[in-house]
């Protein structure tokens, strides 16, 4: 079994589960060595403060405490930030929201580290906070960042297309509405965690992070020590979603490991901590407006979206970008006129979560078709599929797509299915108390960083003495199976099973820089490098047999697993011998990708660029939700889900199935009950028994199809599948309801208690059909 | 280092219970361990009930059933007893916490943590039971109504222990209904839940009415006035819509993070028009009962 060579498209349990399963692997989280220290946190408790002082002498005189450093500790430029560099390590001049570090302490145990952490008491001068985004950019507004000469604007985008605004003009019907998305905690199962250790005069920082290359410089540059002497090591995350996309212990771990030489130190966030400090679903509001002819097509859309990013960029500039890219949906829409402002605030940080932007904008978009299809008349399917974007179309951002363009055949996948077909028979057998209805929504997921930021990865592979091939994984593995499919990338290549390959998860030392874990990107950008080096691997071993075997040439050679065969004759040589031959240079392939970007320039704006605008590479879906609506409770329970993706080519159906069926869960709970609830800065939902994600048996049945079109650029036709199923059940759910009993809620999470309120208020619903 | 002590049998817990009088006792820990961690309260020393078998078990005595403080909840899930004569507190169980914390957490617990949101306690208070405790020199026993004294508050003295519950066996009831709304299905604290046992008559009249609502009052939340308005009538949409609006009056809700006090209110009303789809044996039960496992 483990000998069958791998291959591309066959359904294959994937490569770390039995270690997962067993316990074997080990996540950053899992270290413990019996010299090791623990370091913690002093966190602000407050929004928005000035810092006046901040004693720690009651702390350092604790016996076991090795060290509590405050930012005049901090020797580098003490900020971090992928595109702003405006997050401090620790804390220096003020407080900007409640999960604020102010002081690092290093203990022997954990008991006295929390003493510790206690005794510190800081000095702090409350401030008004902003905690709205629209009020936030009002005249005289507090500012988060005084030295911001754009007040609290993090960015502003806006893109333009057709006649913008004038193509209402010439609309027979107009929708209008105002949606208010939460924000959302990635809730992974493991929390920040990592382990550091400064020995000759290297800083070893292993942590649960999705960008270990980009951490390694963000680093070392915020706590001023030599990138070169910085290795980051990063283990499989328990997952991460966005949430370690960026750094979240590296800096603090660098600075207890330097000042505490020789011993290693290890810190972990509480869930509680995880909760407070990390970064969320950025909570958005949402102004749309959608014209289309009498017959349904689409003319013009105006989109006005807030995002809230908190205090700190955390790339909410490039989530905020996406979302405005995306704001239209997979739709032909001649004139648009969308607009989107990042606005900081002194609510909890918003970042990269899953979907980046989108699922925001997919939730209010969706919802406005539906409400279009309502008073023309129109089905909801046939809308959808009247407008759906065909490949050469402009999407509303304005880019020219070129590449495989699915989202026509999902919603026809859709039509045709069972689920589909037999929904009305279903929901007129609702029970007593009970309302059903079916909704849909259709989604779509740009690939990438886009045009600026090199979106690239370097592969390398080596065969090793022992005659296995050893893939150098540059880029993270956070639970999504990327790691998996790289060695059925390989092995399909060089025609080896399991057996005869080796893995190594991304080590600044020993694998190449390769991105970060993120934007739908991992597997198509590192796929595509991987092919390349694999290939050439291949040749290279072929020829180099050939020789050595006397054969007429490469061509009458072939890989058998863990051997090298020579056809004619039959005769065999061990990859193992071959291996002893060859040079440590030819045992090693590396080759590098880039992702191409788009040719066309919807924007001017070089800051929406370098931020992002605009991708080639987009991937489809439609979603389609069967609820029942307890008219009694305002519960909505979703009996049934479908999703067709267009993904490319799937490589492994059962990763692909597990990316899609978590994607739904998460959406299906950003849509019903998950909601960060702040009071003036305040998070109200601490713990887990507060925030409240979908347990299994929340969760429905999900069938899941995939539209196998060709994509040209991806690896074996591929195109990223793991952000794009987030994105439809917000609008999918919202839209059954809305069928199920005739009322929309316009503010997420739809609750039970938002449900019955609507209800409350549509005295007609206890008769409607 | 706090110390933590296993008692294995009642001489065994009088005597720690003496030498360390500021122990705190508990059964699966389930509350008790959530409240250390968050710091809401420290005991110098942990007594651990969990070996003590004579706590444990369901057994009959005469026209009454004992169920041992230290069951587990999914003890009682799959206890035959339990399951024939009380089915509305089998209902409730299995939709407490989950399966890991059924297998921890005990009934005892579960009443004297008094919450107002514990999900044994609408259907106990309904089958009228009665708690006995313990201390090392007598026992008393007492109604749950009398002994739960308010939100987390009970009539346990110091060096006392729920021994456990004594509840009627042939209950004059031959319906019932139970349905507690949560922020999901599973793990989630009760926002409000209702228990109902009904006697009707083969024509279809309520001859007797017992119904308790949960979370949406300091304590459990009972109306005789809704009771003895339904006694007699059929349970259809009017008399249930009249009995709804008296429960609405009679609860007092707060509100908190996971509702308002107006959800509460409605809801609490609302439950009791489901009441007629028990008696049309439309059970109310939702279809995702997890398994008695
Ligand atoms: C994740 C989670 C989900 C939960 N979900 C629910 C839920 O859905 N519904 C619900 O009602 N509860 C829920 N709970 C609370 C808890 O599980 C139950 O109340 C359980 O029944 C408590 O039993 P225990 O034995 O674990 O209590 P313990 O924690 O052992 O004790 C609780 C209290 O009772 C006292 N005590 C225990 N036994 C005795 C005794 N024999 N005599 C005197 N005092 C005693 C202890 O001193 C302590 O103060 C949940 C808890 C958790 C952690």
């Amino acid at each position: 079994m483990k000998d069958t060579p791998l291959e591309i498209g066959r359904a294959a349990p994937r490569f770390d589960a039995y270690a997962k399963l067993t316990g074997k692997e080990k996540y950053a989280s899992d270290f413990y060595a019996p010299d090791m220290l623990w370091a913690g946190v002093k966190r602000a408790g407050v929004p928005h403060a000035r810092i006046r002082w901040i004693k720690t002498d009651d702390a350092i005189r604790i016996p076991g405490v090795l060290s509590v450093l405050t930012s005049k500790d901090v020797r580098g430029t003490n900020r971090q930030g992928v595109v702003r560099k405006d997050q401090p390590v620790l804390a220096d001049d003020k407080v900007r929201h409640c999960g604020d570090p102010l002081a690092l302490v290093v203990a022997e145990d954990r008991e006295t580290l929390a003493k510790a952490l206690a005794s510190i008491s800081l000095d702090i001068e409350p401030l008004p906070g902003v905690f709205d985004p629209e009020n936030a950019m009002a005249q005289g507004a507090p500012l988060v960042h005084e030295e911001n000469p754009e007040g609290n604007l993090l960015l502003k985008g806006s893109l333009e297309a057709g006649m913008g605004e004038k193509g209402f003009e010439e609309c027979d019907e107009t929708v209008e509405a105002l949606f208010r998305l939460p924000s959302q905690e990635h809730a992974y199962l493991e929390t920040e965690a990592g382990w550091a250790i400064f020995k000759d005069d290297i800083l070893e920082i292993t942590a649960s992070t999705q960008s270990p290359f980009r951490d390694r410089y963000e680093a070392a540059e915020a706590i001023g020590f030599d990138m070169h002497k910085v290795r980051i090591i990063a283990p499989y995350c328990g997952g991460a979603f966005g949430g370690k996309d960026g750094i979240t212990v590296q800096s603090l771990l660098g600075l207890a490991a330097l000042n505490n030489p020789g011993r290693p130190v290890k810190m972990w966030w509480a869930r509680e901590e995880s909760i407070l400090a990390s970064a969320k679903r950025h909570p958005a509001r949402l102004y749309y407006k959608l014209g289309a002819k009498k017959d349904g097509i689409f003319h013009a859309l105006s989109v006005r979206i807030y995002f809230d990013t908190g205090p700190y960029d955390n790339l909410g500039g490039a989530v905020t970008a996406l979302g405005l890219e995306h704001s239209g949906g997979p739709y032909r829409i001649p004139n648009t006129s969308l607009k989107a402002w990042a606005v900081f605030t002194n609510n909890p940080i918003g970042g990269p979560f899953r979907g980046f932007g989108v699922p925001q904008v997919t939730a209010a978009m969706e919802q406005t078709v539906d409400m279009m299809a309502k008073s023309l008349g129109i089905s909801p399917l046939d809308i959808r599929v009247k407008n759906a974007l065909r490949r050469g179309d402009r999407n509303p951002a304005g880019t020219t797509l070129t590449g495989s363009t699915g989202i026509g055949e999902c919603l026809r996948k859709i039509s045709a299915s069972r689920l589909w077909q037999e929904s009305e028979t279903w929901k007129k057998a609702s029970p007593p108390f009970k309302k059903r209805g079916a909704g849909l929504a259709s989604a779509m997921q740009g690939m990438g960083y886009g045009p600026l930021i090199p979106d690239t990865a370097n592969a390398k592979i080596e065969l090793t003495q022992e005659g296995l091939f050893r893939v150098f994984c540059g880029v993270v593995d956070m639970g999504q199976g990327n790691a998996s499919t790289y060695l059925q990338i390989a092995g399909e290549i060089l025609n080896q099973g399991l057996s005869g390959m080796e893995l190594v998860l991304p080590d600044t030392a020993r694998t190449l820089p390769s991105g970060s874990s993120s934007a739908s990107r991992t597997t198509f950008t590192y796929g595509n490098a991987l092919i390349t080096a694999s290939k050439t691997m291949k040749k290279r071993l072929l020829e180099r047999a050939s020789d050595l075997l006397m054969a007429k040439g490469p061509e009458e050679m072939t890989l058998v697993p863990g051997r090298v065969r020579h056809i004619p004759s039959g005769k065999e040589m061990p990859l193992s011998a071959l291996a002893g031959i060859l040079s440590d240079a030819e045992r090693t392939s590396v080759a590098r990708y880039r992702t191409p970007s788009a040719k066309d320039s919807p924007t001017r704006d070089p800051n929406l660029s370098l931020h992002g605008i605009p991708h080639i590479v987009f991937s489809y879906a439609a979603h389609a939700a069967f609820v029942e609506v307890d008219t009694l409770t305002g519960l909505t329970e979703v009996k049934g889900f479908l999703a067709v993706t267009d993904c490319g080519r799937v490589l492994n159906p059962q990763i692909f199935e597990q990316q899609i069926q978590g994607g739904i869960a998460q959406g299906l709970g950003y849509a019903l009950c998950e909601e960060l609830k702040t009071d003036r800065g305040v998070i109200r939902t601490p713990d887990l028994g507060t925030y409240i994600i979908p347990t299994s048996i929340d969760l429905p049945d999900m069938e899941s199809a995939a539209v196998e079109l060709h994509e040209e650029m991806g690896p074996f036709g591929l195109k990223g599948a793991g952000e794009i199923a987030m994105n439809g059940p917000f609008a999918a759910v919202a839209n059954a309801i809305a069928d199920a009993c005739g009322i929309r809620i316009f503010e997420g999470p739809m609750t039970p208690e938002r449900v019955l309120g609507a209800l409350e208020k549509k005295p007609s619903c206890q008769e409607e059909g | 280092m706090r110390r933590v002590f296993l008692a294995n049998n009642t001489n065994e817990l009088w005597d720690m219970l003496r030498q360390y009088p500021e122990a705190a006792i508990y059964a699966g820990g389930t509350d008790l361990l959530v409240r250390m961690r968050k710091g809401i309260c420290d005991p110098s020393a942990l007594i651990c009930l969990e070996r003590m078998d004579c706590l444990k078990g369901v057994r009959e005595e005469g026209d009454q059933i004992f169920i041992g403080a230290c069951t587990s909840h999914t003890a009682l899930l799959a206890d035959p007893i339990v399951q024939r004569s009380f089915p509305v507190l089998a209902a409730a169980i299995s939709r407490l916490g989950s399966p890991h914390i059924r297998n921890m957490g005990t009934i005892g617990g579960n009443i004297v943590t008094a919450s107002p949101a514990g999900d044994t306690l609408p259907p106990l208070y309904i089958l009228g039971a009665a708690v006995e405790i313990m201390s090392m020199d007598k026992t008393r026993r007492l109604s749950l109504a009398d002994f739960i004294r308010g939100p987390g508050h009970t009539d346990l003295k110091p060096g006392e222990i729920l021994a456990g519950v004594w509840i009627k066996k042939d209950q004059p009831y031959n319906i019932f209904s139970l349905e507690k709304v949560g922020q999901r299905k599973a793990l989630a604290i009760s926002i409000a839940s209702l228990a109902a046992l009904l006697r009707v008559s083969g024509e279809g009249i309520i001859e007797e009415a017992r119904l308790a609502w949960g979370s949406v009052g300091p304590t459990v939340t009972v109306s005789k006035e809704a009771e003895s308005f339904l006694a007699g009538k059929r349970p259809e949409p009017g008399a249930l819509g009249e009995a709804a609006r008296i429960a609405m009056d009679a609860v007092s809700p707060i509100d908190d993070v996971r509702a308002s006090k107006s959800y509460r209110r409605l809801v609490s009303g609302n439950l009791v028009l489901r009441l007629g789809a028990s008696v049309d044996g439309n059970s109310p039960q939702p279809a995702w009962l997890p398994p008695a496992d």
